[in-house]
């Protein structure tokens, strides 16, 4: 999977909490501290994710923020399942 | 609607209809129904008594959310000097409920001065929190020269709006304290309006979305206290008492709005 898919799939599922924009601007930004490139490691999309959860568990809480995550992470999975 | 969508509107139908009156004895103080049905002092009662719940409810609201963020969470200290500049500012209109309520009256300056003033660097102080937990959170709140340009920038429109308005304040007659006091609100809401032009534009950035909802809501509240403060030191000072439904419409729009975002807030971290 690319970053760019991959990132489209991140803020399509945070974007209902924290907004279409918030959510792409973040993303990418955290890309960027990351040194995530095209293409991105397990080990990044994990760094990654941890990031985003950090950053909606100001608005959301812990359990609710794990919650999106968790959402993400499933969406992801079933993108790259078929492959 | 739903049962819980009706549960969601009534709050905000009841506030509506609350302004509405309030705009109304403000636009046509001496028609009928606001010189037999609700005359002056029975809308100063119900302003004192709506004012009361949804500062109590605006401060226990914030306080809930602060109570289900965890320990560690950044945004928890700001969630709780909100709930306590709330609280504080809900202390000075309970100082000045007895007199509203019994007698009519609204005594200036008085005791309830003190909570008032000492809401506003509790409300910076918690936006100012709220800005570094969400910089901290790898959030593009924007860079030091954009921030530097948003403060210069409302530094510049408040002294082109506000300072006209203040001169006359400072040069009307009264006591000391009193003239200390029409100026220092205003004064402290030129300085609340710095974190909250910053969190304007996070505001910007979350609109259509949960956690957007809230801050506009919770803003425009702010907003609307700020225009409040500066009406009412205007008012004060040139002794425009017929003016002062519009005041007291504003301020409780302001508690209004400031609740219903606490509310908004709390709704998000029980969901």
């Amino acid at each position: 999977m690319t970053t760019t898919e991959a990132v489209e799939l991140m803020v399509k599922t945070m974007a209902p909490y924290i907004g279409d924009t918030m959510a792409r601007s973040a993303t990418e930004a955290h890309c960027q501290r990351l040194g995530i490139a095209a293409t991105m490691s397990r080990d990044q999309l994990d760094a990654l994710l941890g990031k985003l959860g950090g950053g909606l568990n100001i608005f959301l809480g812990r359990d609710k923020s794990a919650a999106v995550i968790a959402e993400v992470r499933g969406a992801l999975a079933a993108l790259e399942g078929p492959r | 609607m739903s049962g819980k969508g009706r549960g969601e509107a009534l709050p905000w139908v009841v506030l509506g209809l609350a302004v509405a009156v309030f705009v109304g004895w403000a636009v046509a103080p001496e028609s009928a129904f606001y010189t037999r049905v609700l005359p002056p002092i029975r809308m100063l009662q119900l302003a004192a008594v709506l004012k009361l719940v949804y500062l109590l409810a605006g401060a226990g609201f914030a306080f809930a959310c602060r109570d289900r963020l965890e320990a560690d969470n950044p945004a928890r200290p700001a969630w709780l000097l909100l709930s306590q500049g709330i609280l504080s500012m809900f202390a000075g209109q309970l100082c000045l409920a007895p007199f509203q309520l019994v007698q009519g009256v609204t005594p200036f300056p008085s005791v309830a001065d003190i909570y008032f003033v000492l809401a506003y660097p509790l409300l910076i102080a918690s936006f100012l929190v709220f800005l570094n937990a969400y910089r901290e959170a790898g959030f593009p709140i924007g860079s030091l020269a954009e921030r530097v340009g948003i403060v210069v920038g409302v530094g510049i429109a408040a002294a082109f709006v506000v300072l006209p308005i203040l001169r006359p304040v400072a040069a009307t007659g009264g006591t000391l304290l009193e003239r200390i006091l029409t100026i220092a609100y205003p004064a402290l809401d030129l300085v609340l309006l710095v974190p909250l032009a910053l969190l304007l534009r996070i505001a910007f950035r979350l609109r259509g979305s949960h956690a957007g909802d809230v801050w506009w809501i919770l803003l425009g509240g702010l907003v609307v206290l700020c225009m409040a403060d500066v009406c009412f030191a205007y008012f004060q000072a040139l002794g425009e008492a017929h003016l002062d439904p519009f005041v007291h419409t504003a301020y409780l729009l302001a508690y209004g709005l400031i609740a219903g975002g606490a509310h908004r807030q709390l709704q998000l971290l029980k969901s």
